[in-house]
């Protein structure tokens, strides 16, 4: 295990952003926090939840995965190592679970595997929920991980305790300002953090009676019914949320000749994404499609896409922090739990 | 706009998108809120699910209507009756705010006069409100303390579009609700920087900040500041006028930036003659438009995520956006474009960026004169009036007094739609937008899932005409009115009124602005898009 003093850490990730593209938490002039390369000018730890996933580093929003040109056809497989500094537990847990989605038994997905290998996933474990909407205890992916990590850090006040979860990880941190420190000790101090971190994020049992009724099929219609009603359809559950891997494909003429093909994010509350060609659409009702959506995420999951979690949502919160009409995960499983 | 600064001296939405929050009633007239200003619906239906009411007036079966306490399916342009109505009912009930109209407002007794024609029964015959849903509005709107209004292109897309808001104004006056938090009158501007383009004089009769061309002193200030002779104190042309004005001959050049005409103005066919009339037309936009076609020159400008600058949006906030990427090929920005066109007419803009634009703004214009560049980088906007670096901007607008001193009452007698269904063509058809597409397409039909999600044009048909006319769900359907045809797949839905369908003006595979009538409303200039006789037909 490792120690490093906390005036130290500004040296430590300037040093790394000489190999890497080294992605942090700064604060902007508003006073909003937004991971982007790191910048000792605006860098700071008192970021709480970031307001979007860093999903976007292994699946991005738009990404061409093919190209057009002189009459030939290209793949594009990008993907080079770069650093994500800061992570929340919640959020690789995340990325843990789209990539698995994307990539398993022998179905291999390139673009988003080259990205995900080069991604080095640095963790800031929470001392405490860092929205009222966390809920990471109930669903296992939180306060701090217990693997799919490079690297861990422990806010210990002056210092951090650093614990590797990966060679790469190791490798970081085998000599400058980072201090051996005996692991038994270490272990002690990490033990206790973590105690009290999971102590202090409260549970919601409302989601697990949730998971149970759905199980049960005893879920009435109508929480469909009243959630669809309200929906306006902007697809921004999906795309703050760290597990939405809804894609669509499209190509585009760049010029006579040449052209793009694009891969974007989805969401499958968009009528048109289960619209069939005949006009027929199987989810034909905005009630439907949240139903299909919150199924996909508390129901019809398997191991491989859980990752060690309880199910497919990993109890950020995003989805109630962001949606203008409260149809977030805390809504949908308490009204669900709450439903006669 | 005209209708506003008319009776209240200032033409924008008075209160503020967060007061919905705290308001008790909504009355909602001619907006589809939900589907075209998302944000300030969603938060209504959260208002409503905490306890407030909705009494919404809108012919077709809108979202919001699933949460109405009240719906009145008016008969499309009947707006000034059935307001006139509510007023009758709310003076003859003794129910509106008599301090209110005795200490700031004037010419009530030319109102009550005119409203009292409108007696409920003579109101049910024009706009088949009944009657009991007519007093139960009235009385929810009147008795409610914090009841905002809003209106949106339901109310100004008529040859009445003036009359509507200025009795909009004249029922919030009368029932006090303009001068405080979660009341007031709101009009839902349509796009993003609408309301900016209006504050900035893109308008025939004012400079910046609504500063009038015909008064002299205000002339001198912008003579002064851009060293020039002599301005014209002559009011301008609107873009109806203008276009009228090209196929007459009497309008040689014009030099459109951002719109997209041969789309989006009534009457489509005339407007290509129009265009065709010009001895020179130049197009500044960022994709090769319809109206970009006919151009003699095309200037490529940059789309929103290349450019910096400011907003003004819907509630009179303006804030800052930043460039994030750079623009394609030769794009130049809009004021960098209308510089270098300055500097080869012989006329030197050496403005070098937007925060130089910004500072010119501060400086000639009183209600942007705090607005300035450092305050809006530290946070989320300012709202005009915001006089001076100190002052904090303005939630909401006419507190303790009107713009203007007293509110005007300015009652107008109800006119019916222009051209009203006869046998031959006899549907009203009136047109709008969807959430996927955003108005002619230029932008929104090159995104492949909102083309996805709406990929064709529909029109919506009531399933008693479909099955009069033998029309089922996706069949084909020609639309004829007096000034053009076109074929788009019909939509059978409970969602328009019987006599009534309506389609929107996203698709050029079916432009609806071949039918509409290019009658307009006098004051505003703005075409009636709301209503058109039309004659519907199966294709075989």
């Amino acid at each position: 295990m490792k120690i490093l003093a906390k005036k130290d850490l500004l040296n430590v990730l300037k040093n790394w952003s000489g190999s890497y593209d080294v992605f942090a938490p700064g604060i902007k002039e508003t006073g909003d926090t937004i991971f982007d390369c790191f910048d000792e000018s605006t860098f700071t730890l008192d970021y709480g939840k970031p307001p979007l996933p860093q999903k976007s580093e292994v699946f991005p929003q738009n990404e061409i995965i093919f190209e057009l040109k002189n009459g030939e056809y290209r793949e594009v497989i990008t993907g080079n190592e770069k650093m994500i500094f800061g992570m929340r537990a919640c959020d690789v847990m995340g990325m843990r679970q789209a990539s698995s989605f994307m990539t398993r038994g022998d179905v291999t997905d390139p673009y988003c595997k080259s990205k995900e290998e080069g991604v080095l996933k640095v963790i800031m474990a929470c001392a405490g929920p860092q929205s009222e909407t966390c809920f990471c205890t109930t669903v296992g992916s939180g306060p701090f991980a217990e693997k799919g990590f490079d690297l861990q850090f422990y806010d210990m006040g002056d210092e951090f305790l650093v614990e590797a979860g990966s060679e790469r990880g190791g490798n970081l941190i085998v000599k400058g300002p980072f201090l051996e420190i005996d692991d038994a000790e270490a272990r002690t101090r990490i033990d206790e953090f973590k105690i009290k971190a999971s102590n202090s994020v409260e549970e919601m049992p409302a989601l697990k009676e949730a998971m149970n009724r759905l199980r049960d099929g005893s879920v009435s219609e109508e929480v469909w019914e009243h959630f669809g009603r309200k929906c306006i359809v902007c697809g921004g559950c999906a795309f703050v949320c760290p597990t939405c891997t809804c894609f669509n494909v499209s190509d585009y003429v760049t010029k006579p000749g040449e052209g793009l093909r694009v891969r974007s994010w989805d969401a499958c509350l968009f009528g048109g994404f289960t619209r069939e060609t005949s006009g027929h659409n199987p989810r034909g009702s905005q009630a439907l499609r949240l139903k299909r959506r919150h199924e996909h995420k508390l129901l019809y999951y398997n191991e491989t896409d859980i990752q060690d979690g309880l199910c497919g949502c990993v109890g950020c919160g995003r989805c109630s922090d962001y949606c203008p009409v409260h149809i977030g995960t805390l809504e949908v499983v308490k009204a669900i739990a709450e439903a006669r | 706009m005209a209708g506003l600064a008319a009776t209240f001296g200032s033409g924008a939405m008075t209160n503020s998108i967060v007061e919905v929050e705290e308001a008790d009633l909504f009355f909602i007239i001619g907006t589809n809120t939900t589907s075209q200003h998302p944000l300030i619906g969603s938060r209504i239906i959260n208002a409503k699910e905490r306890g407030a009411k909705i009494v919404l007036a809108d012919p077709r079966k809108i979202q919001l209507a699933d949460y109405a306490d009240i719906h009145l399916r008016h008969n499309i342009g009947t707006d000034v009756a059935l307001l006139n109505g509510m007023m009758n009912i709310i003076i003859e009930e003794d129910i509106y705010d008599q301090q209110y109209v005795e200490e700031r407002t004037e010419n009530f007794d030319q109102l009550k006069a005119v409203v009292s024609r409108y007696t409920p029964r003579v109101v049910e015959q024009i706009t088949s409100v009944r009657v009991s849903d007519l007093e139960d509005a009235a009385r929810a709107y009147a008795t409610t303390g914090k009841s905002m209004l809003f209106y949106a292109m339901g109310i100004t897309q008529h040859a009445t579009g003036t009359d509507n808001v200025k009795t909009c104004a004249n029922l919030a006056m009368l029932t006090g609700h303009v001068g405080r938090p979660s009341t007031g009158v709101n009009p839902l501007r349509g796009q993003n920087n609408v309301q900016g383009a209006c504050d900035m004089g893109a308008l025939p009769n004012v400079f910046s900040g609504y500063q009038q061309v015909a008064n002299e002193e205000v002339r001198k200030k912008f003579e002064h500041a851009w060293s020039v002779g002599k301005l014209d104190g002559k009011v301008g042309l609107t873009i109806t006028e203008m276009m009228a004005a090209a196929q007459r001959g009497d309008l040689n050049a014009l030099y459109i930036m951002g719109e997209n005409p041969m789309m989006s103005d009534p009457d489509s066919s005339h407007i290509e003659l129009a265009l065709s009339n010009l001895d020179f037309l130049v197009v500044q936009d960022i994709f090769m438009s319809e109206t970009a076609r006919l151009a003699d020159v095309v200037l490529p400008a940059t789309s929103f995520a290349e450019k910096s600058g400011t907003y003004t949006n819907t509630e009179r906030r303006v804030q800052i956006a930043h460039k994030a990427i750079n623009p394609p090929g030769s794009a130049r920005d809009d004021w960098d474009i209308i510089c270098e066109v300055g500097r080869r007419s012989g006329y030197p803009m050496d403005y070098r960026s937007t925060a130089d634009i910004l500072k010119e703004i501060n400086e000639l214009t009183p209600s942007y004169a705090g607005i300035t560049r450092e305050r809006l980088v530290k946070g989320y906007g300012l709202q005009w009036p915001c006089p001076s670096e100190e002052h904090p901007g303005t939630p909401f607008l006419h507190k303790d007094k009107f713009t203007k001193g007293l509110g005007s009452f300015l009652p107008c007698d109800f006119k019916p739609v222009s051209e009203v269904p006869d046998e031959e063509y006899d549907f009203l058809l009136t047109t709008g937008r969807i959430s996927y597409q955003y108005h002619t397409g230029t932008m929104t039909r090159r995104i492949s899932i909102l083309e996805r999600e709406a990929p064709e044009p529909l029109v919506e048909i009531n399933p008693d005409d479909a099955g009069r006319l033998g029309i089922k769900n996706s069949d084909e359907v020609e639309l004829i009115s007096r000034r053009g045809s076109i074929k788009l797949k019909a939509e059978v839905t409970e969602r328009v009124p019987k006599r009534v369908v309506f389609s929107t003006f996203h698709f050029h595979e079916a432009p609806v602005n071949l039918l509409t009538n290019p009658v307009f409303d006098p004051d505003s200039g703005i075409p009636e898009y709301k209503g058109c006789a039309v004659r519907v037909r199966r294709c075989a």
